[in-house]
């Protein structure tokens, strides 16, 4: 374009262009474009990324400090204070998501560090309307205070203030296998209410050595109705509750991207690759299920899965997980009195994309799916669960009905006691009962727990039997006290397992977990098993591999066994196998307690204490190594009990002695558990 | 406990678990006292030093297993050999990848207290096997016990990700319970056999594994002072909140200190809110033009 067709068009500033110039304005004023625009590029690009920095170092540098928590909160506007004491951050974490929740209740909270600030402040607090100090106590080492901790744990010990007025919750942080147990929070709990503060809900404790984050998630879940019930708002004020996904609907999607039940990677049912785990489990077909009992109401069974082609191995004492279906019978009555169509193709997504976890369980699926592999359908609901639903009950009885029972008023919980786990209603059952109560389906596959993996002891050697894993079971069937027939979930299903001569090979979708309960290093150790009733399967293991150490000409020690049951004639497992090994030797002794037999009540403790002498020669001159298998509850503390008793007798110690005794053999592997309630 | 009146070595007072405990306890404590470990446990780590330890830790748990295959079938080694669930040099090889990159094996350098403990191992390997069950106690179950809450710690001190990347050594897969594994790595200790002589030897190298490990930290908390000295010393409580801002595996405290200070000197130059620099640039923009029509 020559220059002179230029200077015609373009409108010409105030001066005029020179003949003959070598750049014209649009020239200039592009040139002077880009100069600007790069200057600014590298001028102040740069500094977006490191102003945030700078922000965060003048905070420290200014001088003035506000160590008043309750005029920072008046300031910001905010009524509730999140105190952590935190060693490794994991209090704090929680202080910090419990005042972010505190928005969706209508209030704002703040998360603070008590060395911070002056924590005589608290009496102050009060001047704030609906004010709330909440407190994250860690437990470190022997009951200690956490270092952030360690000036407000002193000031409360010296103090003398009268904290009337003020409103608190504690939530503890601890570890079970420690004696001072959530000591921290147990005492900010306590000494808050002496010195004349309100409690509004009851103290958390959750312990790291099962699952601190569920139990926070549980205290939480219930703290936040309680405080609404208490300052008397409402979850946000409106109807809607939050949801955490949103549905999508497949209407036209390959079938082969949907998931079918399988754990882990799609397809990985189909076309199965080891090593198997608990993200993908082995589909192992069952070579036989037999009935062990031979009387009573109840139906204990035998089962042997084929894991040949595998290359999973176990150790006699492992466990084997399996990850079971629910009834197909329940799950359609869900999908009927909701009124949903259960074959509808649906993912449920996370609404905070940040999140690691995209979906509640894997999508997209259908719901039919869902309800039957990934779902828990059979457990009484959580009172969270409760809470959400509420808003769909129509009628306001029912509504105000479900809201009691979730919120943490004394007579909310009693409600919940006896109306919901008393009675074991599902959540079909609570569908059933509350008539107007109709959720969307979806909404309620948000809330429901995920179905998860049952574990069995295994009843039998790998030595014996390497490809083979035996499992031995109860099912779980009881009539509830509405007359509602209810069924162990993974015990049914495997009872319906039952191979036959033709047809597919029916398959359970199993891995391996190890456990540390093991036989003695040294097969010359003598070893004391007490396990009544099913707890008797990971001893038919143990008993199976000792027999087979002896027929390979190893020293085997004495194999002691205690093992108990209701009625000889009925269910007493595996007697047979039992006479054959005592018969050969590989069982030395075999000690059976048949409780209901007689009047009273003959269980593997008391067998035990007709045997003190040889039972406190064998712990303490034969170094034997004791198990005990089966009932948490009653079972295991009841043996424990008895050893004491034959340790303080035999062994001439006082009661506390003995404790310590049985305590170390515990510590030094003397002593294992495989229990549950 | 009560004397016995027999003769087995199993029931002598003091299974070697509780001899080890007992031996092991003032040193032990000495550990935990060092100041890069008291450090450590507030949380004032920075990302320099934990790789020089995982790098130390590799050197270490390399010779430590590479002397337990040796000695795998050895009958002072065999109750307690669990490979699965113990050892930790794949675990350590992966963190140091994701700490150094691909080629983190040119990267890293064995310090002189470190190859002490490493030559010692050997030593005990290839000449006093039956000595090396004290190495393995000593780290073992030291990891699985308060390893737990240095990973913890180290996670939030250098804002790992929750998926566990960069803490592999922390994390024993192959243990389901560690209390109860604990446990039962005791009863497989005890059933080692071996008489008063060789017991006693055990404890003694034992105390000097930790003497070892402590030398290893001391070495390195020096190793620290020393870079602290050269650059400007800043605030340990404002050096971590700011580190949230970095890449945790880009930059080690050093470069991020330096970038703090360009970035003061920056905004001490020139306006940061929005409005003052448009109109910074168009008044640049303005005066470019200016200058180029007077030019003309």
């Amino acid at each position: 374009m020559g220059d002179s067709a230029m200077d015609s068009t373009l409108p010409t500033p105030e001066s005029s262009v020179p003949e003959g110039a070598l750049f014209s304005m649009t020239d200039v004023f592009l040139f002077s474009l880009i100069v600007g625009l790069l200057s600014y590029w590298f001028l102040f690009r740069k500094k977006k990324e490191e102003i945030p920095e700078f922000t965060k170092i003048q905070p420290v540098t200014s001088s003035v400090r506000e160590t008043s928590f309750v005029e920072k909160m008046k300031k910001t506007g905010r009524n509730i204070v999140v105190f952590y004491g935190s060693q490794t951050g994991t209090a704090e974490e929680f202080s910090n998501r419990l005042s972010k929740d505190a928005h969706r209740y209508g209030m704002r909270g703040m998360s603070a560090d008590p060395e911070e600030y002056d924590m005589s402040d608290l009496s102050h607090l009060s001047e704030i309307d609906n004010s709330l100090a909440v407190f994250c106590m860690a437990t470190y080492g022997e009951g200690d205070p956490t270092d952030n901790a360690q000036d407000f744990y002193d000031w409360l010990q010296e103090t003398d203030t009268d904290l009337t007025g003020l409103k608190f919750a504690v939530f503890g942080l601890g570890n079970k296998t420690y004696e001072h147990f959530n000591a921290m929070g147990k005492y900010v709990d306590k000494r808050l209410e002496q010195l004349g503060a309100q409690r509004i809900f009851e103290l958390g404790m959750g312990d790291d050595d099962g699952n601190l984050e569920e139990d926070f998630i549980t205290w939480r879940e219930q703290f936040w109705p309680a405080v609404c019930e208490h300052f008397g708002v409402e979850a946000t004020g409106e109807e809607s509750s939050i949801r955490q996904y949103e549905l999508v609907v497949h209407t036209d999607i390959n079938m082969n991207k949907v998931y079918t039940g399988e754990m882990g990677r799609l397809k990985s049912y189909e076309s199965q690759k080891p090593p198997f785990d608990a993200k993908n489990p082995f589909l192992a077909p069952v070579t036989l299920n037999r009935k062990l009992n031979q009387g009573g109401e109840r139906h204990l069974m035998h089962l042997e899965l084929d894991i040949s082609g595998s290359k999973i191995r176990y150790e006699s004492g492992d466990h084997v997980a399996v990850y079971p279906a629910n009834d197909t019978s329940l799950v359609n009555q869900i999908g009927e009195i909701l009124g949903a169509d259960l074959d509808m193709i649906m993912s449920l997504n996370n609404l905070d994309e940040e999140s690691n976890k995209k979906h509640p369980f894997p999508c997209p699926t259908t719901y039919r799916t869902a309800l039957t592999y990934y779902l828990d359908i059979t457990n009484p609901p959580r009172t969270n669960v409760l809470y959400e639903l509420a808003q769909y009950a129509t009628d306001p009885n029912e509504q105000e009905h479900l809201r009691k029972m979730a919120s943490s008023s004394a007579e909310g919980k009693t409600l919940y006691l006896s109306w919901v786990v008393e009675t074991r209603r599902n959540i079909l059952a609570i569908l059933q009962d509350v008539s107007s109560l109709r959720p969307p389906i979806d909404h309620l596959c948000e809330l429901l727990p995920r179905l998860q993996a049952r574990y069995y002891s295994i009843a039998s050697s790998s030595k014996v039997h390497p490809h083979s894993i035996h499992i031995c079971a109860v099912v779980v069937e009881y009539e509830t006290k509405l007359g509602r027939v209810n069924k162990g979930v993974a015990t049914t299903w495997l009872k319906n397992k039952v191979p036959n001569e033709n047809g597919h090979k029916l398959t359970v979708p199993m891995y391996v977990r190890k456990s540390q309960f093991r036989l003695p290093f040294k097969s010359s150790t003598p070893v004391i098993m007490i396990g009544p009733g099913t707890g008797i399967a990971p001893f038919v293991g143990f008993v199976q591999e000792r027999a087979w150490l002896k027929q390979q000409g190893k020293d085997v020690g004495e194999t002691v066994m205690y093992y108990g049951c209701r009625h000889e004639n009925e269910d007493y497992l595996y007697r047979e196998e039992l006479a054959q090994f005592h018969k050969e030797g590989a069982l030395t002794q075999l000690n059976v307690a048949f409780s209901r037999d007689q009047a009273q009540k003959v269980y593997v403790q008391h067998l035990l204490k007709k045997n003190k002498a040889g039972v406190w020669k064998l712990i303490h001159e034969g170094n034997a190594h004791i198990y005990v298998c089966g009932d948490a509850r009653n079972m295991a503390r009841d043996v424990q009990n008895a050893f004491y008793e034959i340790v303080a007798e035999f062994g001439s110690m006082t009661q506390p002695q003995a404790v310590d005794y049985v305590k170390k053999l515990m510590t030094k592997g003397r002593y294992s558990l495989d229990v549950w309630s | 406990m009560e004397g016995s009146k027999t003769h087995s070595s199993e029931s002598m007072p003091g299974d070697l678990s509780e001899a080890l405990k007992e031996a092991t306890k003032e040193v032990h404590e000495q550990a935990e006292s060092t100041e890069f470990m008291k450090n450590f446990q507030r949380g004032q780590v920075s990302l320099q030093e934990f790789k020089m330890v995982m790098a130390s830790l590799y050197y270490i748990y390399s010779a430590l297993e590479e002397e337990i295959e040796r000695n795998k079938d050895h009958p002072a080694y065999i109750p307690v050999y669990f490979p699965a669930e113990l050892h930790r040099k794949t675990a350590l090889q992966e963190d140091l990848e994701y700490f150094y990159g691909p080629l983190w094996r040119e990267e890293i350098s064995c310090p002189e207290s470190t190859q002490k403990y490493v030559n010692r191992l050997h030593y005990v390997g290839q000449h006093e096997p039956e000595l090396l069950v004290a190495h393995a106690y000593t780290r073992y179950l030291g990891d699985l016990s308060g390893g737990q809450v240095l990973k913890k710690i180290a996670q939030k001190a250098l804002h790992l990700p929750s998926t566990g990347e960069g803490l592999e050594f922390f994390t024993f897969e192959g243990v389901s319970n560690a209390t109860k594994f604990k446990q039962l790595y005791r009863s497989r200790m005890n059933s080692i056999e071996m008489d008063p002589a060789t017991k006693k030897r055990i404890l003694e190298e034992a105390k000097r594994a930790f003497l070892l490990n402590i030398q290893v930290f001391e070495e390195l908390q020096k190793f620290v002072s020393q870079c602290h000295e050269n650059s400007h010393p800043a605030q340990q409580k404002p050096e971590l909140r700011t580190r949230g801002t970095s890449e945790a595996h880009e930059q080690g405290p050093a470069p991020v200190k330096e970038g703090e200070k360009t970035s003061m000197k920056h905004t001490d130059m020139l306006p940061s809110t929005p409005l003052a620099r448009w109109i910074l640039v168009l008044s640049f923009l303005v005066t470019t033009v200016a200058v180029g029509l007077f030019a003309m």
